[in-house]
């Protein structure tokens, strides 16, 4: 069924991707730092363990893992847009298909293959290692080592599969795909109590729950093999001048030009509002469902305050889909600067910001629309999507899509934002409205901004 | 004379190579300039210090009187720059390309200024694609005609006719010679020896980043010498020094 050939060909290609995008070197050091990160955190483990049982912590990185499968499976399906701006005409091998005497289907099933062994390689296993690596300090059986292992990366491809499923039916019709949401919304809604599989499989390991783990992998991805359509951009697109008007339109917030540049750009990339979709929806709809199951657990906190800070943060990658598309060397031989970049660039950001505080309000609604809880919580969200993203600037400059996984870079990204959010998220334990404080990231933010507009105004785009 | 671009021992270093080494010109308005090399002999580097994209390590230029470090945008602003690889953004149209970069320049007319290239290019039937499916020579058009949008009195041009087929070089290389005669002027690279030997007023030859001839083509073709065995006795000399 699978070829072998491909297949590592396909490894080899992610490798290269990674790589050679994500400088080098440093990428490497990518799996080691989920080693020391999987490594101090379990250490910590023991001190929260009033707070934060094991039990949760657990939950809470299977939680994790099943997001950071969903988002490399949408990763995959964005992916040739990302090649293509990067490196000109180039495609991946899963897309040039049509040249090679293999079947789609095969050539996908390889694609999900590549992806599985890949990623767990890459951050299931660091974690783990990092896990085994603190055991002996925090006193855990060994034995939950191996367990772990096995269930987060049953998690994972939980994630990735779903992903898949769900393209597959937004390729074939949009419709379906809004129907399908719909009814599996209503099935957990009407189920109550959710047990995720891989989580039941590490409290309790037996047959059933890892049967009904392997059954929720290999159904959809079934599914999605068996349906999958790739369409080529074959015919020349061709659209009348909308510029203009978009424009005139946003012609009060200065920069328009480059503000309509970037809606067109998210409009007409492939996918358009599957991206919507995709990359910012689908995660914060399992993040609220996640929350729903984790308050079972821990009583104490308001699902809406961690809600809005994970909100917050998943809002400020929608500056990464801005730069996506972008590269300054497009602009460098115009009368442009870099700092005018950035202004344009969060001007778009702050009017797609709507979109996260339209899903707050939904939220906020479904869980019985008390104003006294959503004022504070709006306040978490625009104070930390405004921080975060002010990291995110201030670190990454224009290139986000890259810059993030260069390790040094990531680790302080996580170092300047992790302590601030788990510090609101207690304060909100205490008391909600302790959470208005979060609106002293704000000045921190537009500071933060304000240096890197300056810093990033020297830096010389060697072109890639 | 009036000096359009006078380069004072520029230099650019990246890390240990030397990719412009001490180059000094000047060039004067009305002159069609081509700067000769071979790959990565320092011509678009040059070019990208010229217009203020890269700080040259040492060395100053002025452009248009503007010093090139102090000025980068006010020097972008007055001058037309083709770059090397061209890249407009992929998801606007040829047509909203251009008129992106006339609102960039803040331009009147806008209109009527981009029907002109889009006539004169003869790319009037692709004014609706997307940029990213359009063919390279398509695009190079469309490079060509957002550097002159403006109507600068300088331009730089970084490869000019690479991906454009004869008869469009033709057309081209007469619009370049009809734009110096009436006062433009233009700083091309290149390492297609004929182009600059047809169309180029003086040219500069460059090899590991120091520039071994500037002369008047004139002087060469009028000495009954070519181009072509010229630059290749210079350029194979210097490896042998
Ligand atoms: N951003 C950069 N970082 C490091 N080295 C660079 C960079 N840009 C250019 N170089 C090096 O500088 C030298 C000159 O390059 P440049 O691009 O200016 O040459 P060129 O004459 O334009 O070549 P070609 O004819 O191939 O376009 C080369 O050795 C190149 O490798
Ligand atoms: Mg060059």
């Amino acid at each position: 069924m699978l070829v072998p050939d491909l297949f590592l060909a396909m490894m080899k290609e992610e490798w290269r991707i990674h790589s050679t995008v994500f400088w080098g070197f440093w990428f490497a050091l990518f799996p080691v730092m989920i080693v020391v990160f999987a490594f101090f955190g379990s250490l910590t483990l023991p001190f929260f363990s009033d707070a934060v049982p094991y039990t949760v912590a657990a939950l809470l990185a299977q939680i994790f893992f099943l997001l950071a499968g969903a988002m490399v499976g949408s990763f995959g399906l964005m992916g040739r847009e990302f090649m293509n701006r990067r490196f000109g005409q180039a495609s991946l091998i899963a897309y040039v298909s049509r040249s090679l005497p293999i079947s789609e289907r095969r050539i996908f099933a390889t694609f999900l293959m590549k992806d599985t062994i890949y990623y767990i390689l890459l951050y299931v296993l660091p974690f783990t290692v990092g896990f085994a690596a603190a055991t002996p300090f925090i006193s855990i059986d060994p034995g939950y080592i191996i367990l772990a292992f096995a269930s987060l990366a049953l998690a994972f491809l939980i994630g990735l599969s779903a992903v898949c499923f769900l393209s597959t039916l937004y390729a074939h019709s949009v419709r379906l795909l809004a129907a399908t949401l719909v009814v599996l919304a209503l099935a957990l809604f009407h189920a109550g109590t959710v047990v995720f599989p891989p989580y039941s499989f590490f409290l309790d390991p037996g047959l059933e729950p890892l049967a009904l783990s392997l059954l929720f992998i290999l159904i959809p991805a079934a599914i999605s093999v068996l349906f999958v359509t790739v369409d080529y951009p074959d015919q020349v697109k061709r659209f009348k001048n909308s510029l203009d008007s978009l424009a005139e339109r946003l012609s009060p917030l200065g920069s328009e030009h480059f503000i309509a540049k970037d809606a067109l750009d998210l409009l007409r990339s492939e996918g358009g509002a599957g991206k919507v979709v995709f990359s910012f929806l689908l995660p914060v709809g399992l993040i609220w469902l996640c929350l729903q199951i984790l308050i079972q657990f821990v009583p104490g906190i308001d699902p809406l305050m961690i809600f809005a800070v994970l909100l917050g943060v998943i809002s400020s990658t929608i500056y990464n889909w801005l730069t996506e598309f972008d590269s300054f060397s497009s602009y460098a031989f115009l009368p442009v600067e870099v700092s005018g970049m950035i202004d344009a660039k969060l001007k778009s950001y702050g009017i797609l910001s709507l979109l996260p505080v339209a899903v707050l309000v939904f939220a906020a609604a479904a869980t019985g629309g008390a104003a006294a809880p959503f004022i504070p919580a709006l306040a978490v969200l625009i104070s930390v999507s405004a921080y975060t993203l002010a990291v995110t600037v201030y670190l990454t400059g224009l290139h986000p899509n890259v810059m993030l996984y260069h390790a040094g870079v990531f680790a302080r990204y996580v170092l300047a934002t992790s302590p601030v959010l788990l510090l609101i998220i207690f304060a909100s334990i205490f008391d909600p409205l302790y959470a208005l404080g979060s609106l002293l990231l704000v000045p921190a933010a537009a500071f933060l901004l304000s240096r890197s507009r300056r810093g990033w105004q020297t830096w010389e785009i060697s072109g890639y | 004379m009036h000096q359009m671009i006078e380069a004072e021992t520029l230099t650019k270093q990246y890390g240990t190579v030397t990719a412009v080494d001490g180059i000094s010109l000047s060039i004067v308005r009305g002159e069609l300039f081509g700067l000769l090399g071979p790959n990565g002999s320092g011509k678009t580097t040059m070019i990208r210090m010229l217009t203020g994209q890269v700080r040259p390590t040492s060395g100053s230029a002025r452009v248009m009187g503007l010093d090139v470090v102090e000025d980068p945008i006010r020097v972008r602003e007055l001058v037309g720059i083709i770059p090397e690889q061209e890249t407009p953004p992929s998801f606007l149209t040829a047509e909203e390309y251009l008129h992106f970069v006339a609102r960039i320049r803040g331009l009147d007319r806008i209109d009527a200024r981009c029907d002109h290239w889009f006539d004169l290019l003869e790319f009037q039937d692709k004014r609706d694609v997307l940029c990213k499916d359009l063919s390279r020579g398509t695009r190079q058009k469309l490079m060509f005609a957002q550097a002159f949008l403006h109507e600068p009195c300088l331009v730089l041009i970084d490869e000019p006719l690479i991906n454009l087929d004869p008869i469009m070089q033709r057309k081209v290389k007469d619009f370049l010679r009809g734009y110096t005669s009436k006062g433009g002027t233009v700083f091309l690279s290149t390492h297609i020896l004929d182009i600059a030997e047809e169309i180029c007023d003086r040219i500069g030859i460059i090899h590991n980043g120091r520039l071994l001839h500037a002369g008047r083509v004139d002087d060469l073709t009028g000495s009954g010498r070519h181009l072509e065995p010229f630059f290749l006795d210079l350029v194979r000399g210097d490896v042998g020094a």
